[in-house]
């Protein structure tokens, strides 16, 4: 019976042009829904990695001021430590968030911060996010 | 007016009933074009033996239609999600890092400051008045979280934005409303502000602007 047939190609492709159809419409919703949550994500990320950073710039400033004014209050270590902590700052890609370095600089930048902020036995504590956590040795 | 609201709400309801008088009328109505020329024709003569009426097909058509629509529509919403979400994040990322970097300055310099021993903090910070200044600071940055920050930012973006709207679209009256509030616009700003003004006056050098 030719009239099945016809009907089953008919709706077959019927099927295919209304997926498509379909796709396409979401695919263009998807494009600007993606973008915006995508965005929402990126300014809490952001603002999250922008504050720890300029924390640790904040922290190495003033003791790099401190330095200036009375070396002998701090040790040579210490003070290498500073200076590493300053580099480590500098050479974070903050404009470039996928960039594959940004975790290890920023994991190095914490370490750093514990040895120094342990070294010089000040509480200084950096209560942003993640929370500090306890290092063991 | 009513009668135009009314027709604006009815208006699907009318054209569905449209659809359901029969063959003839369906050919003529825009919603009805998923079948076209010959197709249609050839359809709707040899369909009698599987369905009962013309309507009972065309309503069976349309739910599996749109069941194939909706199929598509998932798929290609995820897929296109996909393809925008990392742009969209790089965005969001680069407009909240560089103001959050300073307000972390603000954090960060405070609290070293309210860590360092009294005498070197003297050698750095001259005067009484200052260094109470400099505690007032570090005590009202340290009451907000990072998330009370990020709420903040959130404000001042939100108020950026509608700023930049009520400016290009709407009249004079709203920008002179915005300008009024744009003081309050730019809570992490003021903390910002607040600090550079107590740096000048302390030995403090500070890397300021971020660059990059």
């Amino acid at each position: 019976m030719d009239s099945v047939e016809d009907f089953f190609e008919s709706s077959l492709s019927l099927e295919e042009t209304q997926k498509k159809k379909g796709y396409e419409e979401g695919y263009n919703h998807g494009l600007v829904a993606g973008k915006e949550e995508g965005r929402q994500v990126g300014l809490k990320h952001g603002f999250e990695v922008g504050e720890e950073l300029g924390f640790y710039r904040g922290c190495v400033d003033v003791w790099k001021s401190a330095i200036c004014v009375d070396p002998t209050r701090f040790s040579t270590r210490v003070q290498k430590g500073i200076g590493q902590m300053e580099e480590l700052i500098e050479k974070y890609p903050v404009m470039d968030p996928e960039n594959e370095t940004v975790q290890e600089i920023m994991e190095a930048l914490r370490l750093k911060f514990r040895v120094i902020r342990a070294a010089l036995s000040v509480k200084l504590e950096y209560d942003g996010y993640p929370k500090p956590k306890v290092i063991e040795f | 007016m009513e009668n135009s609201l009314a027709e604006e709400i009815y208006s699907e309801s009318f054209q569905l009933s449209k659809l359901q008088l029969g063959h003839s009328s369906t050919a003529n109505t825009p919603d009805n074009l998923i079948l076209s020329g010959s197709d249609e024709a050839d359809f709707h003569t040899d369909d009698r033996s599987w369905y009962d009426s013309d309507e009972e097909s065309d309503r069976e058509l349309q739910r599996v239609q749109n069941q194939f629509h909706t199929m598509g529509y998932r798929d290609g919403l995820l897929a296109g999600k996909d393809a925008s979400s990392q742009e969209g994040f790089n965005i969001g990322f680069k407009q909240s890092v560089v103001a959050s970097y300073n307000w972390g300055l603000v954090r960060g310099i405070t609290s070293a400051v309210a860590c360092l021993p009294n005498g070197l903090r003297e050698s750095l910070i001259k005067t009484q008045d200052k260094r109470t200044k400099f505690q007032e600071l570090h005590e009202s940055v340290q009451s907000l979280s990072t998330t009370d920050a990020l709420k903040l930012f959130y404000e001042d973006i939100m108020t950026k934005e509608a700023l930049q709207q009520s400016g290009t679209s709407e009249g004079s009256v709203n920008v002179a409303d915005s300008l009024v509030q744009s003081s309050d616009s730019n809570h992490l700003g003021n903390y910002s502000g607040e600090l550079q003004s107590l740096l000048e006056s302390s030995e403090i050098k500070v890397k300021l602007a971020l660059e990059k």
